[in-house]
């Protein structure tokens, strides 16, 4: 699986990367959040199941 | 004479029909029970309080409505400039100025955000860290070895108060000039007889934010004032007015709000101890999701107002334009549809989507700053009077819930402990010259890295 946060939604909250910091960089300047690139680490599945759960904006989404 | 019925639509609309109002003492007592019925009977109601209003109390609901800000105006209009809308408060003060960014739309309220976000991102405010941890620890070495604290006169009103007028650019030292107006305006309910004075307090307050801005206008420093003193918006310079509306809406998020916080969860950590050992011992697992959930349950700041800018139906909704509406994050905060067992503190709870920052354009821009002061407060408290108890009788929760769910006072005692380093006022005159050499107050993107505490 891949996750990718929706920038139009992101309001830099940082959950997502408090909570799965191997997945998700925040920007310096805003906080707002970016995803990694490639394939989550299947060790990393859950927390991003968890990042996703607690996004307050819903701006995290699967990419099967 | 008869009178004809008139044919009101409204009935309709407004069938769900709740007496909200959150200014009474009586919303404090019972807000978990009319928490429970509105979620349950009435996620969106109208309410004739306050020459009526709408309340979202929801978690849908107020989702929904929080991200549509093409449909939900902020703008706070005094001068009736525009459409003469009144902003975030309900019911709205008798003010002449605007309160920032928070009581402005779009395009106008984004270009503020992206000129002062660099100053208070993730990155920017981890180089404050070490100068929290200062403050801190100083805060608690005044009284260390009393035994005794008031963790509100004595750590939670100093500490956020020292960091915001650092990341201003005003002097630390006058953080006593700003501390008492700021706290008192809030807990103080509009219908109070106290109002008047405070507002006189509040203006000799705004006196002083003005020459800090006449003085950092004159021999630039570094900070949030300085970005606001160079602004650009939308192609002009904006008057001081609105300058000074946005310094005193940072102060106002900077202060009190965090103050509640650590109170509230100080104060729950001392009635629950085996839970208090619990987070001290386990807090590099449990600190961050506790931290939420802290927020979550207390949720500083309770809700929003907003108007409504064009005809619309949202979350099931039908809204006129112009009508007033309260979302309530504190009450979308115990919804049980989101969060199991709303009204317990669960230190470990996951998929935890509180609103206690807000939600969409407005989110809280000091969020970044409120979690890690929250932090560094509270591991030290843990580490240096780990069997602290609060004083049922002496504490003193604010008397309405309306602005802010904060807390007056809350003495402690504890087992005493040894000073480590130096008193406040010295540690202070420390981290002024920490925060001038190494620019700190800079916005990140100009200076990275933690500060270097010696
Ligand atoms: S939790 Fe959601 S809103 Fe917050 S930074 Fe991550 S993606 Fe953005």
């Amino acid at each position: 699986m891949k996750v990718h946060v929706d920038p139009e939604r992101c309001q830099g909250h940082t959950l997502c990367s408090m909570i799965a910091p191997a997945l998700f960089t925040l920007s310096d300047e805003d906080g707002h959040s970016t995803a990694i690139d490639g394939e989550v680490p299947a060790d990393q599945e859950s927390k991003a199941d968890e990042a996703i759960r607690s996004c307050p904006e819903q701006a995290i989404s699967v990419i099967p | 004479m008869t009178t004809q019925p008139v044919a009101d639509d409204d009935a309709e609309r407004k069938k769900n029909r709740y007496h909200f109002d959150r200014h009474t003492p009586d919303y404090r007592e019972k807000f978990t029970d009319v928490t429970a019925q509105m979620l349950d009977k009435c996620p969106i109601a109208w309410s004739d309080t306050y020459g009526g209003h709408w309340v979202a109390a929801g978690h849908s609901e107020v989702f929904e409505l929080a991200r549509s800000a093409g449909h939900l105006s902020n703008d706070h209009d005094p001068q009736h400039e525009r459409r003469g809308y009144k902003g975030i408060s309900i019911p709205s003060p008798d003010v002449a100025f605007r309160g920032g960014f928070l009581e402005m739309d779009p395009p106008e309220q984004r270009h503020y955000r992206q000129l002062l976000n660099p100053y208070l991102s993730p990155a920017a405010v981890a180089r404050w860290t070490p100068l929290v941890d200062e403050i801190v620890r100083a805060s608690l070495n005044e009284k260390i070895e009393t035994g005794r604290i008031d963790f509100v006169d004595d750590l939670a009103n100093i500490v956020p108060a020292v960091l915001t007028l650092g990341m201003l650019g005003i002097p630390l030292k006058n953080w006593d000039i700003y501390v008492e107006p700021i706290h008192a305006s809030v807990y103080t309910s509009p219908n109070s007889p106290d109002i008047a004075r405070i507002q006189t307090s509040r203006l000799a307050m705004r006196d002083d934010m003005a020459a800090q801005l006449a003085e950092i206008r004159a021999n630039p420093r570094p900070g949030l004032i300085d970005a606001l003193a160079r602004a650009e918006i939308n192609g002009s310079v904006p008057p001081d007015f609105e300058l000074l509306g946005i310094i005193a809406l940072l102060m106002g998020g900077g202060f009190d709000t965090t103050t509640a916080l650590t109170a509230r969860s100080l104060e729950w950590l001392s009635e629950h101890p085996a839970r208090r050992e619990q987070l001290s011992a386990q807090r590099g697992a449990l600190l961050d999701s506790a931290t939420e959930e802290f927020l979550r349950y207390f949720t500083p700041a309770p809700g929003d107002g907003r108007t409504i800018s064009a005809d619309c139906v949202l979350a099931g909704q039908e809204f006129k334009e112009g009508e007033r509406v309260w979302l309530s994050w504190a009450m979308s905060n115990r919804d049980p549809a989101v969060f199991p067992n709303p009204n317990e503190v669960d230190l470990a709870r996951t998929g935890n989507r509180h609103h206690s920052f807000g939600l969409g354009i407005h989110r809280c821009i000091g969020s970044n700053v409120a979690r890690m002061v929250f932090k560094r407060m509270v591991t030290a408290v843990l580490d240096r009077m780990p069997d602290y108890v609060c004083d049922p009788a002496g504490a003193e929760h604010y008397q309405t819930i309306g602005i802010i769910q904060g807390m007056k006072h809350l003495p402690a005692t504890f087992t005493p402990g040894p000073r480590i380093g130096d008193g406040l006022d010295e540690t202070i005159a420390r981290m002024q010259v920490l925060v001038d050499e190494e620019e700190l107050a800079a916005p990140v993107t100009a200076r990275k890295g933690p500060a270097v505490a010696g």
